[in-house]
């Protein structure tokens, strides 16, 4: 389309090329406020909210605690808690095909060399552990005596592959038993939803667990990990059922209720922070209405020709509109390069992870704010259009 | 309807309202101007020509009385019926030329064309008009503020013709040009008016009145002759 209006609004905006960039500065400002502001907020939504559904699939059942306070009737009260084998094999039938986990745990005091130090131990089945546990050095276990330890206990004893640890309390008079360590675990970090922070623990097999702290058959967690996350209440209520038939003996808990809530205080974060950078925009809208407005007191003289040899009045209107667009689509066009630079710099050095930057929740702002900007452009210009287009032509042509 | 005029002022007054108090710019004038006519507007300074001229061209609208072209009551009309009327119906010519400065010679003649047709033109009818009225085809391309006066006014004889109107109003064409310049403008006019176009033209200067056949004498927005 070759249309002469807009060609007469480049013309005019190139003539009056400085002001007219000046203007456009309101809404590069304006662009890069919203788009990074939004992408600082989304990525920062991505990021908590993926580490807390890391767990958001797994259903934690642990005992009762009730059941550990000293009972009134015979001794089922004052037992060891702990889920029998009984009720795990109920767990595993309601559980169907999602893999169940028992986990025996307990904390525990540790030497290495001449340090001591206190974290959790944890037993797994052998095959479990191959199964969940990812390590990011070494192996998992295939020995009795291997055990694979977490990131944080790793690092502030300089633990190595093959470094050996006695387990339990110093004691000259005892030979402690000793694990080798195979295998070193990442970061968990708040991941910890799903029961099991491994950052601070010592991993072994089952077996080795039960032979040094005992509860052989009796477990003091069990993870359901779900292949379908949507199943999450059913399987639970499918547990619930089947375990908890005459008392509550079991607890049955998920990550999702902390989930929502967490994502849905930072949603509003976010559209806090969007708010904030909208107010730079409304300062945009009012430059571009500045230089809208002294574009059409400029041309009064040519608007009065235009309209006195036959413009339409709709046709001045768009001529300005146009004008007003091109402003926008040049700060939406910088804005858009510059939010991209700055978006990232300011992800980076405020939550410094950018994992998540170009996924296209977070990347949709550019192109959103730009579109922001251009419509605030031209909405700044509607009333300067209506004003050009409602001259009396004659009023208009004895301007100077 | 055939005797019709083209033009008719029908009991015409106009009044600004100013704080000092109202000036009446037209007091009942009743004119009619016939196709093919060639008619000069003369008077003093501040009686009323230009304001006549404005009521003709569509671009004011009186305060009361009617104003006729070709048989239709302008004020009956809507504000596009009026636009478009200016567009196709009259061309103007003014003394300050008024040309459309961001466009070179060549589009602010082509411009009515694409406000007609709503399209470029791509007919040759805006370079053919340019020439006709003497303009060199050099400076086509040349901006308003690059060109002579005589030079813009060629133009903007151009750009009054190419949407072939019926009516050329010319408020004072000659008055910003050299004596010379000026009668080669009126030549071309005169040209015009042969070929049929109703011509209606302000002047000063008697000589350039000559060209017209008939004279409308106006005082203190009374016509006082005509
Ligand atoms: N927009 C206006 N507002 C107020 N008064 C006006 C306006 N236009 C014209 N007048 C007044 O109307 C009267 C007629 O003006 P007009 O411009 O028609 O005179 P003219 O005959 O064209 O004069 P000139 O030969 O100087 O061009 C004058 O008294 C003038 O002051
Ligand atoms: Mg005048």
């Amino acid at each position: 389309m070759k249309d002469i209006f807009f060609d007469l609004s480049v013309r005019s905006v190139r003539l009056n090329f400085l002001r007219s960039l000046l203007a456009s500065i309101g809404i590069v400002i304006g662009v890069v406020a919203i788009a990074s502001m939004g992408m600082l907020g989304t990525n920062m939504q991505l990021i908590v909210k993926n580490q807390l559904t890391a767990g958001i699939n797994t259903i934690v059942i642990t005992p009762d605690v009730v059941r550990s306070e000293p009972g009134s009737f015979g001794t089922q009260g004052t037992t060891a808690t702990g889920i029998t084998e009984s009720q795990l094999k109920d767990i595993r039938d309601a559980a169907g095909t999602n893999e169940v986990i028992p986990i025996d745990r307990t904390s525990t005091q540790f030497s290495i060399g001449s340090s001591d130090g206190r974290g959790s131990i944890m037993g797994f089945d052998q095959n479990d552990m191959k199964n969940i546990m990812n390590v990011s050095e070494g192996s998992t276990p295939r020995g009795e005596s291997d055990a694979i330890v977490g990131a944080m206990i790793a690092s502030r004893f300089d633990l190595k592959i093959g470094t050996r640890i006695k387990i339990g309390e110093p004691n000259i008079s005892v030979t402690r038993p000793v694990v080798r360590v195979v295998g070193i675990l990442p970061t968990i970090g708040m991941s910890s939803s799903n029961g099991i922070n491994t950052d601070n623990a010592i991993i072994v097999s089952d077996t080795w667990y039960s032979a040094q702290f005992g509860g052989a058959n009796v477990y003091d967690q069990v993870n359901v990990n779900l292949k379908d996350v949507s199943t999450l209440s059913a399987v639970e209520t499918a547990i619930d059922n089947k375990v908890n038939r005459n008392k509550e003996v079991i607890r049955i808990s998920d990550a999702s209720s902390r989930v929502t809530s967490v994502s849905s205080t930072l949603s509003s974060l976010t559209t806090f922070i969007l708010a904030i950078g909208s107010i730079s925009l409304l300062v945009a809208a009012t430059s571009i209405f500045n230089v809208m407005m002294m574009s059409v007191s400029e041309r009064v003289q040519e608007i009065g020709i235009l309209l006195s040899i036959g413009t339409e009045t709709g046709e001045v209107r768009r001529m300005f509109l146009y004008e007003a667009f091109i402003l926008g689509i040049i700060g939406a066009i910088i804005g858009g390069i510059m939010s991209i630079v700055i978006g990232y710099s300011v992800v980076s050095a405020m939550i410094g992870n950018t994992a998540y930057f170009f996924l296209p929740e977070s990347i949709i702002y550019v192109p959103a704010g730009m579109l922001i900007g251009i419509v605030v452009c031209v909405a700044s210009g509607v009333y300067p259009a209506w004003k050009a287009s409602n001259m009396d032509p004659i009023e208009a042509l004895r301007a100077e | 309807m055939s005797d019709f005029p083209l033009i008719r002022l029908a009991d015409v007054t106009k009044v600004y309202h100013l704080e000092s108090g109202d000036v009446i710019a037209l007091n009942h004038v009743s004119v009619d101007i016939l196709e093919n006519e060639f008619v000069a507007i003369m008077g003093p300074s501040g009686s009323g020509k230009s304001t006549m001229m404005n009521q003709l061209g569509i671009l004011d609208v009186p305060t009361s009385g009617n104003l006729f072209i070709s048989g239709k009551n302008v004020a009956a009309m809507t504000n596009l019926e009026r636009t478009h009327m200016r567009r196709d119906t009259i061309g103007y010519i003014f003394q300050n030329f008024y040309l459309i400065p961001l466009l070179t010679a060549y589009e602010n003649v082509e411009y009515p064309l694409i406000l007609k047709y709503k399209q470029r033109d791509n007919s040759g009818k805006a370079a053919a008009i340019l020439k006709s009225v003497g303009f060199d085809q050099a400076l086509s391309a040349h901006r308003p503020s690059q060109l002579s006066g005589g030079q813009q006014q060629r133009v903007a004889i151009a750009r009054a013709l190419v949407n072939d109107p019926r009516i050329l109003l010319c408020d004072e064409p000659t008055g910003n040009l050299d004596r010379k310049t000026g009668f080669t403008i009126m030549d071309t006019l005169a040209g015009l008016h042969s070929e049929g176009k109703t011509v209606i033209l302000v002047t000063h200067d008697p000589k350039v009145a000559e060209y017209a056949h008939r004279t409308i004498q106006l005082e203190d927005g009374r016509v006082v002759a005509s």
